[in-house]
């Protein structure tokens, strides 16, 4: 069981991504935009941020916000981060490499939609199990 | 009776890129195409110094020559032929130093130096053979016509004014008697009769310079013409590009925008079904069955849609192409496919042998991940599909990929790799397809030079044969790669 942060301004798709992940027992917050995301997970570290990368305000928002998280904030660096987006992976089309590169892969999983949230709910679940895993291992 | 068919697609030429070819400076030919120009004028130079050389080597002979009437000229053909032949070495070393270069503004030098040369040379020979008894000063009009080809119309002008100058000093420098008059008639007849006759000089100078004008005056016109007109194509042609690249551009935006709002209703639905929003009727979850089976549907169409945008469009940059193994990748997409198959009682078959291609990786998947989920769904249940890799000695890699199926009338096979094309048997026996599949492999094929074969019988099913282009390269990088292709790569 762990803390969620969904980043999505598709309100009907992270509810309905909110209440599958909530029935397994995880705590979910959504958030519409990625100003209020950097906020929120200042305020309240979550165990794994949930990414869109297309936002109103910028086409690449996701991407930034993952490489500010990476690169920019000491507190926010080791959050896992799974891409939840209608880009595609293999042709992020309108992407140059540069966000490819340099925003792509810090993140720890990625799945496109329209998705199964039963698969989502497993990533989500390797994720966290694996991160705890880690922490296990170094407290012992 | 059904009747077999066979249908090969065409290897279309990629389309003209729209990146900018060197433009014409100011009517003349592009620099990248006078780079051409300046070796096919060079490899053309030695034919004329092998005929002066040849020349030369029958008046070595005391009776070949004269027995033909003319004066036999021992040293001036070879002369020439060395001077010739030391400055076509030189244009043909700058020429290919220019070609590693691409386009650029010494090419035009060049020529223009070429044509410099050959006038001064020629005037020499046009003395030797004989400036006004003989027709050897209508060998400017060569370098005249193919300066109107090659520069603009003031710089063929000038061209032609250096033909006509030089012309004229010739026959002047003859008159005034500076140098012996030259000639290669043994008949001193026409000779001494142009010599000492000063109207039939002025005659036959006159006649040649204004020849060589009027030459000049319609070739340059005509020419100008036709690179005005070739600009004004490409001109065209960068247009049309530019708006379907455009287009391609909006269409992705489109389907990619199309694909957020669908991703939400189905994930609503699926909350439905998992009964998170409360038990629902077994009327309603059927319902909802279907609704989350057409939006599948619809989710597989919109992702083929993008495939497609995105193979069609050049706003990106092209994808690397790499080296692939084709076997393992072939493995993967019968791997991906067998679940599905299973469920429908197919069996696939695999022989595979080792092989390597070049190309972008996801586009081949999609030309492969299509063809076997094609196989499958056109399978009757029970039936086989039979996936073969090989790759012979000296040829590129050959995939096939066949089927027991319902198969494709003969008629229908040139139609299936349009857009949205679907048989009717197709339609009927499979809805979820989208007429999209075949489109993307065309576009993959041609696009990687990869020669597509169906041959096919209604009932009786269909194979589908993909041959990859040959490429030693690709050998001996499978070598490297330790994927045992047995080949003497």
């Amino acid at each position: 069981m762990g803390y969620i942060l969904i980043v999505d301004d598709d309100e009907d798709f992270a509810l309905a991504a909110a209440r599958v992940l909530r029935e397994g027992g995880h705590e979910v917050q959504l958030v519409l935009d990625t100003d209020s995301a950097v906020r929120s997970m200042e305020q309240r570290r979550p165990q794994l941020a949930i990414l869109d990368v297309m936002f109103p305000e910028s086409s690449s928002a996701g991407f930034e916000l993952a490489r500010t998280m990476r690169h920019h904030k000491e507190n926010l660096r080791g959050i896992p981060i799974l891409f939840l987006t209608a880009v595609n992976q293999r042709f992020p089309l309108g992407f140059s490499s540069r966000d490819i590169d340099d925003t792509w892969l810090p993140a720890d999983d990625f799945l496109e939609k329209p998705v199964s949230l039963e698969l989502l709910r497993s990533k989500v679940e390797k994720l966290l199990g694996g991160r705890a895993a880690v922490s296990k291992e170094v407290t012992s | 009776m059904n009747v077999a068919g066979v249908y090969e697609l065409p290897l279309t030429a990629p389309c003209p890129s729209s990146g900018s070819r060197a433009t014409p400076a100011a009517g003349g030919l592009p620099e990248d195409m006078l780079v051409t120009n300046v070796l096919w004028l060079c490899r053309l130079r030695w034919i004329v110094v092998g005929a002066l050389v040849l020349f030369g080597a029958l008046g070595l002979s005391p009776t070949w020559l004269p027995g033909m009437g003319v004066l036999p000229h021992p040293d001036w053909p070879f002369a020439v032929a060395v001077a010739l032949a030391l400055a076509n070495a030189a244009f043909l070393a700058h020429a290919r130093r220019l070609r590693g270069l691409g386009a650029c503004p010494w090419a035009r030098a060049n020529l223009l130096a070429q044509m410099v040369v050959d006038l001064l040379l020629l005037t020499a020979v046009v003395h030797f053979v004989g400036s006004l008894e003989t027709y050897i000063a209508f060998a400017y009009l060569f370098h005249i016509v193919l300066a109107c080809i090659f520069f603009t119309r003031p710089l063929s002008l000038a061209v032609t004014a250096i033909a006509c100058f030089l012309y004229l000093a010739c026959v002047a420098i003859e008159e005034a008697r500076l140098v012996p008059r030259g000639g290669i008639y043994t008949d001193m007849t026409l000779r001494d009769h142009v010599a000492g006759s000063p109207g039939v000089r002025l005659v036959n100078t006159g006649w040649a310079l204004l020849t060589w004008f009027v030459v000049w005056y319609l070739v340059s016109y005509l020419s100008a013409t036709v690179r005005a007109r070739d600009a004004e194509l490409a001109d065209s042609n960068r247009r049309l590009l530019s708006a379907q690249e455009e287009r391609c551009g909006h269409m992705l935006r489109t389907t990619h925008e199309l694909k957020a709002p669908f991703s939400a209703i189905d994930a609503s639905v699926q909350v439905l079904l998992r009964g998170l929003a409360g038990p629902l009727s077994s009327d309603a979850q059927e319902i909802l069955t279907r609704v989350s089976t057409r939006s599948r549907r619809l989710a597989a169409e919109i992702q083929e849609m993008l495939q497609l945008a995105n193979l069609q469009s050049t706003v990106q940059n092209p994808p690397r192409r790499e080296q692939i193994d084709l076997a393992d990748m072939l493995r993967s997409c019968v791997a991906q496919m067998r679940p599905l198959a299973e469920e429908r009682g197919i069996r696939i078959e695999e022989q595979i042998e080792p092989a390597c291609v070049r190309g972008v990786e996801e586009y081949l998947r999609m030309l492969l991940a299509n063809l076997l989920a094609n196989a499958v769904a056109y399978s009757h249940r029970g039936g086989d599909v039979r996936v073969a890799c090989s790759q012979k000695r000296a040829d590129g890699p050959v995939v096939t990929i066949e089927d027991n199926g319902i198969g494709i009338p003969a008629g229908k096979l040139p139609h299936i790799f349009d857009e949205y094309y679907r048989t009717s048997e197709a339609a009927q026996h499979n809805r979820e397809s989208t007429g999209l599949g075949l489109a993307i492999v065309r576009h993959v094929a041609q696009a990687h030079g990869i020669r597509v074969r169906v041959s096919s019988a209604p009932n009786a099913g269909t194979t589908f044969t993909l041959t990859f282009p040959e490429d030693p390269n690709f050998a001996i990088t499978c070598k490297e790669k330790g994927l045992g292709l047995h080949t003497d790569c």
